[in-house]
């Protein structure tokens, strides 16, 4: 199981891609606030151009992750390289290629208008703000905020201020950004072109982007990979795909017409059935197991002359992943 | 991308960012000039019915104490509100992800603020002028350099204050009441008492007196003068900027940089 397998190779080897190599490369981590530890030898490595989520429930530690990564938090213990500098030995020059969208909105200055914050950081970040006009442009294009562009941010809604701070994020045509929670608050809809725009961005331009959010369904649509912490530690370091196919088929359900409840009874006698719900002359029948069981199911059916109108297998999404590893609720 | 900016790019950024959010807190800014201006005129006034025309015998020290006193409470309350107020917006840890450096950054800040400073310094000693009918040697080489290195001490005050609001949060209390020793410190009898020199504005402030009073130039001012203003300036700030270098360090260490 993934969970158990991510635990292993947490504890005994470095991540890959190696310190040189990786965008992004965290080994052995380590953050104690007073008796709380509040990140626990983590490690992880991001290779360049991939879009990595940081999942956990709330208290896990990605938040402290996340800053200690930064600098903002000054870790206990452990080695943090962006693009193969040694941030803690030297700082300046490991931000260089590095911004962040660290709280929600309130990220940049909402009395200066979409442009001026775009030109404000990209100066910051040591960029010369008048050979990134295109840049910017491109930018205010994507996320949908050109009309806005010379309006003070403080009278935007939500859902602009939110892009305003991913944009200006990405003023200084950086190569890696982290981003706390970008779709914290959004309706469905903004939420969704965030994404997608998130997504486009990471390919069109290699960004290398490490993402934070409780929503699984962010981590599910934009991530490449997933580092799932609990109590301070990586319990899971792996593709989506991986994680899921880690949790295998939970399970099958069936659709069947006219089933008569004798049949039902020896389905019973026979498999583990953990719903059977009947409708408009239509019997579902969900059972628990692996492809032996589904065989056994079948063979019933088969026996009691029931023709199957749909087959289905029951898997788990990232949630159901996620709880099992977290023990989150 | 490599950078293609430097700190000429920086300053300028920081200075126009600083000057946009003045003006755009414009009650702010204004009500900062007119109370500037009332208060001074209750005291003109205020004097001048109460002691006659002795107040017109030192109106010009008055008006040059009351300028630097302007002055150094900008620079003192401007650096400490900026950080306060970007601790606030969530801005400030943006500022330390940076290939300069957070010091670098927020020195930017403090060369911000003092322009600032100076403009709205100047409108309210034209205003003073006009108001008591004084006239002041305005030597621009002399006045600006005094004033500039009586304040950086302020600056340095403001600086370690601004470390303290970092790591404690809430010292406002502290913070207002600091400002009212500028007035003291201001009007220390710098030239009587030698050990006065080394306190924050005293030095500046008898320098500037007699620059703008008595039409001294820089360069006739005694070397020894100079050098304490130059040591106290450079002394106070940097004891100040090391303090806030501290303060910010620990704050990383406890994990508050960013909350307020």
């Amino acid at each position: 199981m993934a969970r158990a397998t991510a635990d292993a190779e947490t504890e005994t080897a470095r991540p890959t891609p190696s310190p040189d190599d990786a965008a992004l490369y965290v080994d052995g981590l380590a953050k104690q606030f007073g008796d709380v530890t509040a990140v626990d030898g983590v490690s992880f490595a991001v290779e360049s151009g991939a879009v990595v989520g940081l999942l956990g429930p709330n208290g896990a530690g990605k938040t402290t992750t996340i800053k200690s990564i930064l600098g903002l938090v000054s870790p206990d213990a452990g080695e943090v390289r962006i693009n193969g500098v040694d941030a803690r030995a030297r700082p300046r020059a490991a931000y260089e290629q590095v911004d962040a969208m660290l709280e929600g909105a309130r990220n940049d200055y909402w009395r200066l208008t979409v442009r001026e914050n775009l030109r404000y950081f990209a100066a910051v970040r040591g960029q010369n703000p008048d050979r990134l006009t295109a840049r910017h442009e491109e930018l205010l294009e994507r996320f949908d905020l050109a009309e806005k562009a010379d309006t003070q941010v403080r009278s935007l809604s939500r859902g602009m201020k939110q892009k305003v701070s991913l944009a200006s994020a990405l003023a200084g045509d950086v190569s890696v950004a982290f981003l706390d929670e970008p779709t914290l608050g959004l309706d469905v809809e903004s939420s969704l072109q965030l994404r997608r725009e998130i997504v486009n961005l990471a390919e069109d331009r290699g960004l290398t982007l490490v993402i934070s959010s409780h929503d699984m369904e962010v981590i599910e649509d934009v991530c490449d990979r997933v580092v799932i912490m609990s109590d301070g530690r990586v319990v899971a370091d792996d593709t989506v795909e991986n994680l899921l196919a880690g949790f295998e088929v939970r399970g099958y359900r069936v659709t069947a017409r006219d089933v008569p409840d004798e049949t039902v009874a020896a389905v019973r006698d026979a498999v583990d059935v953990t719903e059977v719900t009947a409708l408009d002359g239509q019997t579902r029948i969900e059972v628990a197991g692996d492809s032996a069981a589904f065989y056994r199911l079948t063979n019933v059916l088969e026996a009691h002359g029931v023709d199957l109108d749909a087959v289905e297998t029951i898997q788990p999404d990232l949630a159901e992943a996620f709880v099992e590893m977290t023990g989150a609720e | 991308m490599s950078r293609s900016g430097g700190y000429y790019h920086l300053l300028k950024a920081v200075i126009y960012r600083d000057l946009l959010i003045w003006v755009r807190y414009p009650v702010d800014a204004a009500l900062g000039l007119v109370m500037g201006v009332f208060f001074f005129g209750v005291m003109f006034y205020g004097g001048s019915l109460l002691a006659g025309e002795a107040i017109g015998e030192s109106i010009e020290g008055l008006v040059v104490g009351y300028f630097l006193w302007t002055l150094s409470l900008g620079a003192y309350s401007g650096i400490t509100n900026e950080i306060r107020s970007e601790a606030s917006w969530g801005t400030l840890e943006r500022h330390f992800i940076t290939p300069f450096g957070f010091g670098p950054v927020m020195l930017a800040k403090a060369v911000a603020i003092v322009l600032r400073t100076f403009l709205t310094s100047a409108i309210v000693l034209a205003v003073m002028l006009l108001m008591t009918g004084t006239s002041l040697d305005l030597n621009v080489l002399t006045v600006v350099p005094v004033a500039i290195l009586a304040i950086a001490s302020a600056l340095g005050l403001g600086f370690a204050m601004g470390g303290l609001s970092v790591l404690y949060k809430q010292i406002g209390n502290v913070l207002n009441l600091l400002q009212f020793s500028f007035i003291g410190l201001i009007s220390a009898p710098a030239f009587d008492l030698p050990w006065l020199k080394a306190l924050p504005l005293a030095q500046g402030s008898a320098l500037l007196q007699r620059a703008m009073t008595e039409g001294v130039r820089l360069w006739e001012f005694e070397p020894a003068a100079l050098a304490i203003l130059v040591a106290t300036a450079v002394g106070y700030l940097a004891a100040g900027y090391v303090a806030f270098g501290l303060a910010t360090r620990r704050a990383r260490r406890l994990g508050v940089l960013g909350d307020y």
